[in-house]
């Protein structure tokens, strides 16, 4: 069945329906990777977002139990040109198609995606909407539509939560996290306790955490209550800290720094990283609509350890006085290089001395 | 004759730039900071850290080079003119933050010959300690401040750092 | 720094290392070095090259240790020559004497990783060593030791003698029953008793990524591709996709840390391919082959994804780190470290001589191995597989016959289950047809190994087929064809008509081709793109590039036969033309092409090479003149009637067969500049020679101009019993049993060398009428100033047929050459 998607900008394209066939509005955002359409649609930063994705053919590789970053994929669309039908799993029941429909979340595949792409690498994002018939019903919807902001709460955990290991006890606070931190902390057989963002500084530091990551999650961190700022500005203190994705971002923002929305957001695996310190290149997954205000780093407390060789945006920042540093990209690999997941061994060892200094 | 990698070449700059983070993060942004290196792998690890202080801060901090070999206690003739160091550099270092490095922390005596010949030469505000290696069997009651990699080790093994400026590759091996 | 070329074409050498290494040469003046070259293929454009010192010798150390000396090379570039001139440069490296002075440095890879690469034993340990996965051998003297192995790794195994004393003792255990049986008796089939154990990797998944490392140790992926048919079938042999569509991405990122590991435990400055065996099922992965120098994935990869991958690794070899490349003005400024994304999907297919052996009555075996068959390679770049599927097998010109949907019709459920265990060149066919008979997609999957993605696809493939042929004239069913690159020529056959009235059809209902960019951000970046493949969506990218432009039709995938020359001969076209100033666009599909070197045309179409697909090209860049070779006489027919300008390098339809064992050919060579006629030289061919005699030509030759079609390099042949070289014949008068022909292009090559002079750019001016005062001055000067190398013959190079087509007769080496090379014997 032909459906359509309209930009609010105006701008109409038409694509054969597959998954759902709901009607839908969402940030429409494009994605340059060219594999893990299971990990990126399942990935809550993507929470609320229509996605483009600029490889030619989707769904070759199946679902994959091993794959999912959540449980459950909260995107609100996928347009794709060529659409595979492929089942990998046991039963042979389950492909891209069938995993949309059981989620409620509509396809567009036969759009040309090149086009639509080159298009919004020069208006930025915008809101989009998926519709049966483009008529100016639908657009006035979509121009009424205000999108949510409330990412975080929609995705991230209420409850706490423990994923036991023999290891560090790692208090990871949840802003929307995607299963890939989680992997990556069993890798080091982690003790993982995960509370919700709302959790307090005295709820924390009762666990005795031997480090605290800020997980990824979707949005603007800037609406989150500035209690979140609060407690990290005191638990980066406390013990050694990663944030990653909008943990990085809220890293930023409690020790003093700013925000840039970024003209065109970033969404790929294919630009180049500098660790600045060894002049070395990496490799990971981005997703990032806001980058740090370079102008805004207060040097007494941060400095810059990473950036991106294409656009020079901040990928990575540093604490002068405590154990705590950030990252922008997703070093987990989930969908992505395994370039950087030496963050995690990096974060590994702080956290060693750490445990060493205090024992001594 | 075994041998087996401790450290490979990535592992090894991981160390290097971690060590970096936390003497910046112990030094409040490398003022009045030196980096001294005891002779002769302990130097080029300070030029890599000294490079990396650079890339970081935009800042260029002075490294010199010290060869203890004539300051052992287990060498008796002490010759002060024989460190390594001009008239420059012994000035240099009275009020300053030392930041002494070496490639691998055994029994402590180097270290006490490294400090000895510092405090010979002038007179630093503070001095700390950075090793690549950190192989336990202390004989003299020193610890080292910023710590690449504690390997533990039995007295029989020997620990070979290698670095790529005269050595064509880094990496760290324990030798039986 | 000396280059080392990479020697005659063979299977599996066509001319990519030539265009490597012509490409890379000229960039070496902006480092203040001087380029040097030994190389003794005389398609060689390299040793044509103006960049370059060239020495025209055979591929010899000795050779190789002269030119050193004598111009006191003090660093060796064995890397752009590809496998065949590392395995030179080691041995040059290990016959080095202390009296030969300082022995010059290589640049990318050590001695010693050289010495690895070119020893698969040693690069396997070194490998295993290093704790990467690759297949190792396990000698087993006794049964219980065997019975420890079995339950140590997994099934299957291959199990073979270690001494056979019986021809291929190698056998699959698939099953545990079947251990004891199949042990016991390679067990007696060694004459020591003892067997090897390897894991069998026959039936997995083949998939090939191509890696950059600089000297600090930056390292990025170019791009990755699969192969469909399993591994068993030779690569090249195979047909394989880019991107890699039926892996997970974890899998695939495994691969790439594996790929990288690799690199820098070679410490390598350059590209590398690396291939490897991947189990879908269980996960395990194995390394199964290390090439860190240029070879046809190093080509192929820079066609299909748009990176420059040959200019960004001589820069790394030179020590130039990643981030520092400047590249050419044409790429975006961050292109060297951006991994290329790809928006479009390229397939791969091999192109096999059997047809044309067939045809000359040359029976061999076509059934695919691991050894490789396969002469050519075409790619199909599409939006979608079938597009890219469709082109590709267009572009691959299987003949009339083979290509009707009709065609496996005829052949028997037991052959076509034969056929699906033991492919031959026609599998996808083959495959459609499986499916056509009602085959269950996992069923086929098992026979054939094949992923099941493929299975859909070709479904999908013939359920459009079968719409299109239902639905004649039909708008809807036309606009759902282009779509999935069904071209005008197909679709009239199924609806019984003429590719034209396909085409008016189409323009009539505003079904019209648009062209994308192969570019490598896949749109994330403005790229000034220049290389652009047709598809059937909204937005179309490629406008006219000049008003003045000059379209050269590329000659496709290499055959048997003279391609390679044929390729050297269109690159030297439109070389010309660019120095002549005239904007290029070069139509082609064959990615080991030197025609498709970046700086040579102004766009490159990256498309099929038929009527159809040339309009359309036609109909957006409004050439001045479109430049054929002369054996497309249906093309240039039908581009004619379409009131093209067309521009014909002469030559004949077929290649010609060589002369018996018993004659010589004789050739008076003369260029024919559309009026006039100058004669050459004489030339001598038995069976896989061919000299230059010394004689000069006095006389004027007794030829009506008007019997040459159109200004080239001609030759009038006779035949003498007798295969002495002869110091000259007789021309006055020649007699009724000679015949006129245009001078076969592998032979222009060897004369533009021999002599010095450049007869294919001299054929281009006098085409466009652009024939200068020098040139006239030079060919009346001919005989007086010339001073061709006679002691030079071009013979045929050794190439096993045997090993790779299992002939049954004897086969031309002139009709179906593979390589030339040069002796001065």
């Amino acid at each position: 069945m032909q459906r359509h998607l309209i930009l609010e900008d105006g701008t109409v394209f038409a694509g054969e329906s597959f998954g759902a066939p709901a009607t839908t509005f969402g940030e429409i955002v494009f994605h340059t990777a060219m594999t893990g359409y299971q990990e990126i649609i399942t990935d809550p930063v993507y929470d609320n977002q229509i996605i483009v994705f600029a490889t030619p053919i989707v769904g070759a590789a199946g679902i994959h139990a091993g794959a999912y970053e959540s449980m459950k994929p909260t995107i609100r669309g996928m347009i794709v040109h060529d659409l595979a039908e492929v089942s990998v799993n046991r039963q042979r029941r389950m492909n891209l198609d069938r995993f949309l429909k059981q989620h409620n979340i509509p396809g567009l595949y036969h759009v040309d995606t090149r086009k639509l792409i080159r298009h919004l690498r020069e208006t930025g994002s915008q809101k989009a909407s998926i519709v049966d018939f483009a008529d100016d019903h639908a657009k006035d919807q979509l121009v009424a539509t205000v999108l949510t902001n409330k990412q975080v709460a929609n995705t991230a955990t209420v409850k706490p939560y423990a994923n036991p290991g023999r290891g560090r006890h790692i208090v990871v606070i949840d802003f929307g996290l995607k299963h890939g931190i989680l992997r990556m902390l069993d890798d080091y057989d982690a003790n993982v306790s995960v509370m919700p963002y709302t959790t307090t500084v005295e709820e924390v530091l009762t666990l005795d955490p031997d480090g605290i990551v800020l997980s990824t999650g979707p949005g603007d961190p800037r609406v989150l209550p500035d209690s979140v700022l609060t407690l990290i500005r005191v638990l980066q203190t406390k013990a050694p800290m990663l944030g990653i994705g909008l943990g990085h971002e809220l890293f930023a923002l409690a020790n003093d720094a700013e925000l840039l929305p970024l003209s065109s957001e970033h969404h790929g695996m294919n630009h180049p990283i500098e660790e600045i310190v060894s002049r070395q290149m990496m490799y990971a997954m981005q997703g990032q609509g806001y980058a740090v205000d370079p102008e805004s780093i207060d040097r007494n407390k941060l400095f810059v350890t990473h950036r991106d060789l294409v656009d020079g945006a901040i990928q990575g920042l540093r604490h002068r006085d405590y154990p705590a540093f950030s990252v922008q990209f997703f070093p987990d690999g989930a969908p992505g290089p395994l370039d950087a997941t030496t963050i995690f061994a990096d974060f590994f060892d702080t956290v060693e001395d750490y445990v060493e200094h205090v024992q001594s | 004759m075994s041998k087996k990698e401790v450290l490979d070449n990535a592992s090894l700059q991981r160390a290097l730039t971690r060590i970096t983070y936390e003497i910046i993060e112990r030094n409040k942004g490398g003022q009045d900071l030196v980096l001294v290196g005891i002779k002769t792998r302990g130097e080029y690890l300070a030029h890599r850290i000294g490079n990396r202080l650079a890339q970081l801060e935009d800042i260029s901090i002075p490294i010199m080079a010290i060869d203890v070999t004539n300051f052992r206690d287990d060498v008796t003739n002490h010759d002060s003119d024989n460190l390594g160091l001009n008239s420059e550099d012994k000035m240099n270092i009275t009020d300053k933050n030392i930041v002494l490095i070496d490639d691998v922390l055994f029994t402590g005596r180097t270290i006490r010959a490294a400090l000895d010949a510092l405090i010979h030469v002038g007179r630093p505000k503070s001095i700390s300690l950075a090793v690549l290696v950190d192989r336990g069997h202390r004989e003299l009651p020193i610890r080292a401040d910023f710590v690449g990699k504690n390997i533990p080790t039995a007295q029989a093994e020997h620990i070979k750092v290698f670095v790529k400026e005269i050595d064509g590759k880094d990496a760290v091996e324990i030798i039986n | 720094m000396l280059f080392i070329g990479s020697g005659p074409n063979d299977f599996g050498r066509e001319s990519e290392h030539d265009a490597a290494i012509f490409q890379v040469m000229p960039e070496l003046n902006q480092f203040g070095l001087e380029a040097y070259l030994i190389d003794e293929n005389p398609y060689s454009l390299s040793l044509e090259s103006l960049a370059a010192q060239v020495f025209w010798q055979p591929l010899t150390t000795k050779n190789i240790k002269n030119i050193i000396h004598q111009e006191d090379i003090d660093t060796v570039i064995p890397l752009f020559g590809g496998d065949r001139a590392l395995r030179i440069w080691t041995q040059v490296v290990q016959d080095w004497q202390k009296g030969d002075g300082p022995l010059p440095q290589t640049l990318g890879l050590s001695i010693e990783m050289m010495l690895k690469t070119v020893n698969v034993a040693a690069m396997t340990d070194y490998l295993a060593e290093a704790g990467l996965p690759v297949i190792t051998n396990h000698v087993v003297h006794a049964r219980d030791e065997a019975n420890d192995l079995l339950r140590q790794v997994r099934l299957p195994l291959m199990i073979r003698a270690l001494h056979p004393i019986v021809q291929n003792t190698r056998r699959i255990v698939e099953r545990v029953d079947d251990f004891d049986e199949i042990f016991n008796q390679v067990k007696t089939q060694s004459l020591t008793q003892e067997v090897v154990f390897s894991r069998a990797i026959n039936g997995l998944k083949e998939v090939s990524l191509q890696v950059m490392r600089d000297r600090r140790g930056n390292k990025l992926r170019v791009g990755a591709s699969e192969d469909m048919d399993p591994i068993g079938i030779h690569t090249i042999d195979s047909l394989s996709i880019s991107p890699v569509l039926t892996l997970q991405d974890q899998v695939l990122q495994k691969l790439r840390k594996y790929a990288f590991d690799i690199a820098d435990l070679l410490q390598l400055e350059g590209t590398m391919h690396v291939q490897f065996a991947v189990d879908d099922d269980s996960g395990e992965i194995f390394i199964i082959k290390v090439s860190p120098y240029i070879d046809q994935m190093a080509m192929r990869t820079t066609l299909a994804t748009g990176y420059p991958t040959i200019l960004v690794a001589i820069n790394l070899a030179i020590g130039v780190p990643l981030d520092e490349i400047r590249l050419p003005h044409y790429f975006h400024t961050k292109t060297a470290i951006m991994e290329p994304m790809m928006d479009h999907v390229v397939v791969k297919l091999p192109v096999f001589p059997f047809g044309e052996l067939a045809e000359s009555g040359v029976q061999v075996n076509r059934q695919l191995s691991s050894i490789q068959k396969s002469v050519g390679t075409v790619l199909g770049f599409g939006r979608t597989f079938i597009e890219a599927l469709e082109k590709a097998i267009r572009s691959a010109h299987f003949n009339n016959a083979s290509f009707s949907p009709t065609f496996m019709q005829g052949i028997s459920d037991d052959e076509l289950i034969q056929q699906l265990i033991h492919p031959q060149d026609n599998r996808v066919l083959l495959l459609i047809e499986a499916i056509k008979r009602g085959y269950e997609v996992d069923e086929l999957a098992e026979l054939t190994h094949i992923d099941e993605f493929y299975f859909y696809q070709l479904q999908r493939l013939l359920r459009l087929e079968e719409s299109v042929e239902a639905a004649v004239d039909n708008i809807g069913a036309l606009k759902n064809a282009k779509e999935h690159g069904l071209s005008d020529g197909l679709i009239a056959r199924f609806w019984h008509t003429s590719f034209e009235i396909i085409r008016t059809l189409a323009q009539e209902n505003q079904i019209d081709v648009t062209y994308k960019a192969v570019e490598p951000s896949a749109g994330e970046f403005p790229e000034h793109a220049h290389q652009y493949y047709a598809t059937y969506e909204e937005e179309n990218e490629s406008t006219q590039v000049a008003t003045d432009s000059i379209l050269v039709i590329g000659n496709g995938a290499f055959r048997m036969g003279d391609s390679a020359a044929s390729g050297y001969l269109m690159t030297t076209v439109l070389s010309e033309l660019r120095r002549l100033q005239y904007h290029t666009v070069i139509m082609n599909n064959n990615p080991h092409d030197a025609t498709l070197m970046p700086h040579l045309a102004d766009k490159q179409y990256l498309e099929p090479l038929e009527i159809s697909d040339i309009m359309k090209v036609v109909e957006v860049e409004q050439p001045k003149a479109i430049i054929v070779s002369g054996n497309r006489r249906k093309l240039i027919q039908a581009l004619r009637d379409l009131e093209q300008n067309v521009l014909i390098m002469p030559k004949q339809k077929h290649v010609p067969s060589g002369p018996t064992t018993e004659q010589s050919e004789f050739a008076l060579n003369f260029f024919f500049d559309g009026h006039d006629i100058y004669p050459l030289n004489i030339t001598q061919h038995t069976v896989g020679k061919l000299r230059i005699l010394k004689q000069k030509i006095t006389a004027p030759i007794g030829i009506d101009p008007e019997q040459c079609p159109s200004p080239g390099v001609y030759q009038i042949i006779w035949y003498i019993n007798d295969t002495k070289p002869m110091v000259s014949v007789n021309t006055q008068p020649i007699d009724h049993d000679t015949w006129l022909r245009p001078m076969p292009f592998g032979q222009v090559a060897f004369l533009n060398k021999a002599m010095q002079v450049q007869w294919i750019r001299l054929t281009v001016r006098a085409m466009l009428n652009r024939l200068t005062e020098e040139d006239y001055q030079l060919l009346s000067e001919l005989n007086t100033k010339c001073q061709t190398q006679t002691q030079i013959k071009m013979i045929d190079a050794h190439v096993d047929y045997s090993l790779h087509l299992q002939s049954q007769n004897d086969i031309d080496s002139t009709r179906f050459e593979m390589g030339v090379s040069i002796t001065d014997e």
